[in-house]
């Protein structure tokens, strides 16, 4: 009898939006059209534009007609060590850069936290996240001024210190270690600012108590703070990541992948091998190749992202 | 200094000031280097590469002057202005309609949709580069305010949808039905009921997706033209100029360029991390 009766109550559920379904279908629909079509224009088309190009030998400078050949670009993209080289290379960077950042900002964003009433704090924090809405090549341009062997300042104060004049950006050694720097300039902010939010994500009382019953401060963070505060720093970190793997202008402008090959990301890789040696065949291929990269980590973003959701709901 | 370590906001009194100076140093610090570039720009030209570098100067806007009258400058700031605030105004409308949809009818695919549009903001740029090159040629687009326009237009998208499905998500849905019963029709529901209590989310969408568009570079680069060319393709042939680098030149654009950006930040902090998280976190700071 009670199953009966909630089978029917269930059923009742099921049924109740579908009250109006055929104009709540096609409205819902309409409503998309919009986006749907400039998705389909500008995403779909482009995507199999791109993925059919990957199949042909298509280089633009040259007089021959695109020739279909299959998985030949993947397989010499594969075996072509300069590119593996600047994929792995690009993962070097990626990792060294986001640690820095995520160690400096959960340094920085905890200070800026515990002092949340301190005079100027809003002008003071204005000053600290702008390096992260500039735009890269400007970030480049500025540093490229700073860093100038003969007259930018960071030499000056080198010099005057005692040390010797450098020029960063065409050492083979210095260069990729300056990029990481310079990256970390630009976000650490955003680290930190992924902090401020992480800590605000956890409830109030649960810090009021802990500091009461003066729990010592790693058992602190593993039972109180992380619980709570590892999903916004986790996709910080998962962002960070996607970005440095899509760093581009910073090179291209400050190194140009230079010197030699050491700053080629594989971004910049790319760009050159579309509107340098206008290999299009080619570039697609690798272009593909990043795009399942993308897709995997947007993936795992959402399901974090799911994770927190779920985690929120059943407190 | 028996007080154990914990993470609350601090009430000491030493332990604030020491803060207070800790925090004001790192933002200082961080913004020494934007700083510099403002100095540089505001130098008498022929002091700008003095070693000792001069830290003590009389400013001067000659500089900016000669930076904003020099041949296409005003013209790629122009050029920025309206590709951004049409593409993006653009972009919020629709979004709007499609989050909408996605919020309270849940079509089949929401998810999937949501997640493809996400994913659109993480790959590479250049990645894309080539099929748009190649597109907008066909479509005689190139170097055009229309074609700018419409890729603007979707490159704001994936970020207004999430943010504002987000604050729909927020407003119950009782308000939709209440209007339902008395009659409305959904074009009033939606723009009369639902859209005021979404301003914040209108507003964040608005201003950062203005800063995305502002500072993208490749593709204005590669789809514009000398019509179309906004900031950052400014800046970047601002080092080109002539046969040797002008560096007050570079850092007057430069100027020109970071110090909306700073105003942005201090009045709109609190959407910072919903802008920079592309909607998918919400909080303030």
């Amino acid at each position: 009898m009670v199953s009966q009766t909630s089978a029917k109550f269930e059923e009742s559920l099921k049924e109740r939006p579908k009250k109006r379904p055929d104009k709540n279908r096609k409205l819902s629909w309409l409503l998309l059209a919009p986006v749907l079509a400039f998705f389909a224009l500008l995403n779909v088309l482009p995507t199999l534009w791109m993925l059919g190009l990957s199949f042909y030998d298509y280089t633009l400078t040259s007089y021959k007609a695109p020739t279909f050949t299959g998985l030949t670009n993947y397989s010499d993209f594969v075996k072509n060590e300069q590119l593996s080289a600047s994929v792995s290379r690009t993962f070097i960077f990626l990792i060294l850069a986001v640690i820095a950042q995520t160690l400096l900002g959960i340094l920085i964003g905890v200070f800026f936290w515990k002092n949340d009433k301190m005079p100027g704090r809003r002008l003071a924090l204005t000053l600290f996240f702008t390096p992260m809405v500039v735009t890269p090549i400007a970030t480049a341009l500025f540093w490229k001024l700073m860093l100038d062997p003969t007259f930018g300042v960071v030499n000056y104060m080198l010099t005057s210190l005692g040390f010797s004049r450098t020029d960063f950006l065409t050492s083979s050694t210095l260069a990729f270690p300056t990029l990481i720097v310079v990256d970390t300039w630009m976000w650490t902010p955003f680290m930190a600012l992924m902090t401020l939010a992480a800590l605000g994500s956890v409830p109030k009382a649960e810090l009021e108590a802990a500091a009461i019953d003066r729990l010592p401060i790693w058992r602190q963070i593993t039972s109180v703070i992380w619980p709570h505060a590892k999903f916004i720093l986790m996709l910080g970190i998962l962002l960070r990541s996607i970005d440095a793997f899509k760093t581009m202008d910073l090179t291209y402008i400050m190194t140009n992948g230079g010197p030699g090959d050491t700053t080629e990301l594989i971004a910049l890789s790319l760009y050159r091998f579309a509107f340098k040696s206008f290999k299009l065949g080619y570039s697609s291929a690798v272009s593909v190749f990043l795009l399942f990269i993308a897709i995997a980590l947007t993936a795992i973003y959402l399901y974090i992202l799911n994770a927190k959701k779920k985690a929120e709901q059943t407190e | 200094m028996s007080r154990s370590l914990n993470f609350k906001p601090s009430n000491d009194r030493a332990t604030k000031i020491t803060l207070t100076f800790a925090c004001w140093t790192t933002a200082i610090l961080f913004f020494l280097p934007i700083a510099w570039i403002i100095a540089t720009a505001l130098k008498p030209k022929n002091t700008v590469l003095d070693i000792p570098p001069k830290v003590l100067f009389v400013p001067t806007l000659q500089n900016l002057i000669d930076a904003l009258s020099f041949s296409n400058t005003l013209s790629y700031f122009i050029n920025s202005i309206i590709y951004s605030s049409i593409a993006v105004l653009l972009a919020i409308l629709v979004s709007f309609l499609a989050a909408y949809s996605f919020s309270r009818f849940k079509p089949a695919g929401t998810d999937f949709l949501m997640f493809l549009l996400l994913s659109t903001r993480f790959v590479p740029a250049a990645a894309f580069v080539i099929p748009f090159f190649q597109l907008f040629n066909i479509l005689k687009l190139k170097d055009s305010f229309l074609g700018l326009i419409i890729f603007y237009t979707m490159f704001s998208i994936p970020f207004s949808v999430w943010i504002l499905k987000g604050f729909i998500d927020g407003v119950s849905t009782k308000f939709d039905e209440t209007g339902l019963v008395y009659g409305a029709k959904r074009p009033h529901i939606m723009f009369k009921l639902v859209l005021p209590q979404v301003r914040s989310g209108l507003v964040a969408a608005f201003v950062f997706n203005i800063i995305f568009v502002w500072n993208e570079f490749l593709f204005n680069f590669q789809l514009g033209g000398l019509k179309t060319y906004g900031i950052p393709v400014g800046l970047f042939t601002s080092i080109t100029k002539g046969g040797q680098v002008d560096w007050s030149f570079v850092a007057s654009i430069g100027t020109l360029y970071v110090l909306p950006l700073a105003l942005v930040i201090y009045f709109f902090q609190r959407y910072l991390l919903v802008g920079l998280t592309f909607g998918t976190v919400r909080g303030e700071v």
